[in-house]
């Protein structure tokens, strides 16, 4: 377990760059946070640790549109992505998603805003204590997609200004929910 | 020289100097940049991490077929195809074949300085392939036409006004010059050409030996797009782009985006390893590594450091002729000091020639650079080279090889010089204007006339009786502190024998070969670091105290080099470099004396301005300020006090007068702001610009040495 401290650091580090992250005491309660700030058609939420819990089906009772399935069609026509994470990194507020199947990256890349669904357990230190976790991926998967994510896309590159949502999710809204998953390999 | 290539050169120069809006915005950036990149290294050890990119990079190049193999090897086991590009043209043939083959009509890309460096999107067109940039910066400079003019930040030089003018044209509306709004227009047009599109390209930061994948980083996100939704995806990648383990990998990420950008990490670190699902099949994967030089580079002793280069553009953030001029002046398609080397080897020397002398060596970009690039060095090698091949001019070949190397030539043709001067300087000690086809040096600083006496014949005048001196220490006074200013020299007697030291002037002492070096002249100034080490030795002092660092360092670094596998000169060398130190350095560390000045100055309210070679060639910028500080003067920090003068010796008064100009002006201002009535520094050629400078501008701010505002506390 990461010393509360540690939970903290993540919390400062991923809203300086403008995430959204807010603690929540069970699923139903973090359900209903996303189907008040989705804004439109939900994607169905991917991840071993949101299957198991049902999560789409708390999607639903608390009012979320949830599209039927993630293709490029309709990934691009929808409001809102719901995402577990594999883990997080304390020192940069990041979140890591296995992305190597398409679903999760079109998820994630296309909608404009993004739910990442993250239990505390599984915030790490920094982007070096990931390289172990990094290995196993590699090891368990020769072909894989990886991705850090550190607040919403950004850019600056008019007049050094910095600008939200250029191309990625203008949004990004992490909902620390505990007992989640232990599991670093596991989205 | 090439003539005609001097003369574009100087009219780019000129066009720039022109647009002040450039230059404001650049010095806007470069202070921003300074204080978002301290506060992101916060508690790192900023000199570790750079050792450690260094020593890994350094791996690689010495072994660079071993890991090249590696990477190989598991990227096709991963199901990526691996293509090795010795040239520029063998990789556009490739992507283009690629293209053609498959009946790509589109491409998007995402931003890869290497598709610069090779054309890409020019071979693509040839190929009847629309190549669409969908990084911002890379998209607004396509729309017009351009080349990027910062390796990071592509189109820095433009404002929102153009481009909502080139947004207009593509929508057909008209846009509004807010960024927002063209921000989301980008992401509106730019969207469905992911969709549409049958090739993603993209570059790499890291290519992984250990996995075959590679990294991106990036924060628009337009390269998770374009490396995921095209059927095929080119990953155009420099073979100088390896690192060898996971663990190395996050060591380039962990500084990369701090020192580029101020961040902490970029909104996406995307990690790729071999061909991933696509739609209802597998992505088809190439990797076309780039060699194009690079091979070359590693090759040359002087220069290969560069490979380090992880592309941060912080080189350019911090150089003060970048920002008076600029990327596309100063850089060809790799920008700022980085970008001259890399230009030499991937683009040809003769594309490299002017931006090599562009340098004003204020070493700057050494400090920052985050794989411990001594880029000055390897600039000033380049330098020596083109002075090979091109010639360092008929004017300064005469000057350096003839009556530099002739000691006694040198200094009569100066005294000769001190005669012939007078019509100008009435007898006076500055020249204010200059007749005929001078007169533009004149014109915005004041400069120094030859001394009628210099420091070595006035040296004797000073009578030193001291009893029992503590060390006897021999000067060197360089140049400007001999000629120009030896009421300095006389100064440093004061002050020495205040602190019961003994100061001689070795007769024999001749230029330090700095300007020589710095014009590409190798050749004279080793000959002239065996004169100096020669002279300065011969009494066998304690130390050699110094009032120049350019001296100093010459002293301390570019004898030891020139000489170091010479058994004649080798050992001397190393012995003058261990026993030299600037003056103010030696007081305070070497003597311990600071105190002996305490509370003896008058209160004026001054303010220090570092020397470059002082502070990033030295170490020293604490010394000079405790001085001032406990002889009780009242000491007041400017902005961007070590920011330089933009002196560089011939590069204010021959090559480059308009740059040097435009930094001094910037350097004054930062005086005047600082309301102190006078500036202090350790630098006599600072000396020479500042006091012209605020002598020019009639600012009531006087300039001197930190030893001769000591010299006035002594009654």
């Amino acid at each position: 377990m990461p010393v509360p401290a540690q939970i903290e650091r993540f919390v400062n580090a991923a809203g300086q760059v403008g995430a959204h992250v807010q603690t929540f005491a069970d699923p139903s309660a973090a359900a209903a946070y996303i189907a008040a700030h989705a804004g439109g058609t939900c994607l169905p939420p991917l991840g071993a640790s949101l299957d198991r819990l049902g999560f789409a089906a708390a999607l639903q009772q608390s009012g979320a549109a949830l599209a039927p399935g993630i293709d490029r069609a309709n990934a691009a026509g929808a409001a809102a992505a719901v995402t577990g994470a594999n883990f997080a990194l304390a020192a940069t507020g990041t979140v890591v998603l296995e992305s190597t199947a398409e679903m999760v990256r079109l998820a994630t890349t296309l909608p404009e805003r993004h739910f990442v669904l993250l239990d505390p357990a599984k915030i790490l230190a920094d982007d070096l204590a990931a390289v172990p976790h990094l290995r196993e991926f590699h090891r368990r998967q020769p072909r894989n997609y990886l991705a850090y994510i550190t607040g919403p896309s950004r850019t600056a590159d008019i007049e050094r200004v910095l600008t939200i949502g250029v191309h990625g999710p203008r949004e990004l809204h992490i909902l620390l929910l505990a007992g989640l998953s232990a599991d670093c390999l596991e989205l | 020289m090439n003539k005609q290539r001097n003369k574009q050169y100087k009219a780019r120069i000129n066009q720039a100097l022109a647009t002040p809006k450039l230059q404001d915005a650049l010095h806007r950036f470069g202070d921003a940049y300074v204080v978002s990149r301290e506060k992101a290294f916060a508690g790192l050890d900023f000199e570790a991490l750079r050792k450690e990119i260094a020593r890994i990079k350094d791996e690689v190049r010495a072994n660079h077929q071993h890991y090249l193999d590696e990477f190989t090897r598991n990227a096709e086991a991963a199901g990526a195809k691996v293509f090795l590009a010795r040239t520029a043209e063998e990789a556009n043939t490739y992507v283009a074949d690629l293209a053609r083959a498959r009946g790509v009509k589109l491409a998007v890309k995402s931003k890869s300085m290497a598709s610069e460096e090779i054309h890409l999107n020019r071979a693509l067109a040839e190929a009847g392939v629309k190549a669409l940039e969908t990084d911002l910066g890379e998209w607004i400079i396509q729309l017009a036409g351009q080349r990027p003019s910062h390796m990071v930040m592509p189109a820095i030089h433009m404002f929102r006004d153009e481009v909502a003018e080139l947004f207009s044209k593509v929508t057909g509306r008209t846009e509004a010059e807010d960024i927002d709004h063209l921000v989301r227009v980008a992401r509106e047009q730019l969207r469905q050409g992911y969709l549409d599109a049958g090739m993603g390209i993209s570059g790499a930061n890291i290519a992984v030996a250990e996995t075959g994948g590679i990294a991106l980083v990036t924060n628009e996100g337009n390269a998770r797009l374009a490396t995921t939704l095209p059927k095929i995806h080119v990953a155009l990648v420099g073979i100088e782009k390896l690192v060898p383990t996971l663990e190395d990998a996050a060591t380039v990420v962990r500084v990369l985006p701090k020192n580029a950008t101020g961040q902490l990490l970029t909104s996406y670190v995307t990690w790729i390893r071999g061909a991933v699902p696509c739609g209802d099949t597998d992505k088809e994967l190439h990797i076309v590594l780039l060699d194009n030089g690079r091979s070359a580079l590693a090759e040359s002793p002087h220069c290969r450091d560069a490979l380090r280069c992880i592309k941060c553009g912080a080189c350019a953030n911090v150089c003060p002729v970048y920002q008076t001029v600029g990327g596309h002046v100063f850089g060809h398609i790799y920008i700022s000091a980085i970008g001259i080397i890399l230009t030499a080897f991937f683009h040809g020397l003769d594309n490299a020639a002017e931006l090599v002398r562009a340098c004003i060596g204020c070493r700057a970009c050494v400090a920052v650079c985050p794989a411990d690039i001594d880029l000055e060095n390897i600039i000033l090698s380049l330098r020596e080279t083109i002075g090979q091949e091109e010639g360092i001019g008929l004017g300064k070949s005469i000057v350096f090889r003839k009556v530099m190397r002739n000691r006694k030539l040198f200094h009569s043709l100066i005294r000769a010089a001190s005669l012939l001067q007078k019509p100008v300087t009435g007898g006076g000690r500055t020249i204010r204007h200059l007749p005929l086809f001078f007169s533009s040096l004149t014109e915005w600083r004041t400069l120094p006339a030859v001394a009628e006496k210099p420091l070595r014949d006035a040296w004797n005048s000073v009578p030193q009786k001291l009893e029992k001196p503590r060390y006897k220490v021999a000067l060197f006074g360089g140049c400007a502190n001999d000629f120009l200013y030896p009421e300095l020299g006389l100064d440093v007697i004061k002050v020495m024998n205040k602190l019961n030291v003994e100061v001689s002037y070795p007769q024999k002492q001749n230029c330090c070969g700095v300007p020589a070096l710095y014009s590409g002249d190798k050749e004279t100034a080793v000959a002239l670091a065996e004169q100096n080490v020669a002279a300065m030795l011969e009494g066998n002092p304690d130390f050699v105290i110094t009032t120049c660092p350019t001296c100093t360092l010459a002293l301390k670094r570019d004898f030891v080099e020139f000489l170091h596998d010479n058994p004649v000169w080798a050992e001397k060398a190393e012995h003058l470099a261990s026993i030299t130190v600037d003056a103010a350095g030696f007081i305070v560390n070497q003597l311990g004396a600071a105190e002996e000045f305490k509370g003896l100055a008058d209160p004026e309210k001054v303010t220090y301005h570092d020397s470059c070679h002082l502070k990033r060639g030295a170490g020293v910028w604490k010394e000079p300020r405790q001085l001032l500080v406990t002889s009780g003067r009242e000491l007041v920090e400017m902005e961007h006090a070590d920011r330089c003068c933009g002196f560089g010796g011939s590069y204010s008064l021959t090559s480059h007068p308009d740059i040097s100009r435009r930094i001094l002006g910037d350097k004054v201002a930062d005086i005047e702001k600082s309301g102190a009535t006078c500036v202090a520094m350790d630098c006599p050629g600072c000396m020479l610009q500042l006091r012209g400078g605020l002598e020019k501008k009639g600012a009531k701010v006087r300039a001197m040495h930190t030893i001769q505002l000591l010299a006035e506390t002594i009654d």
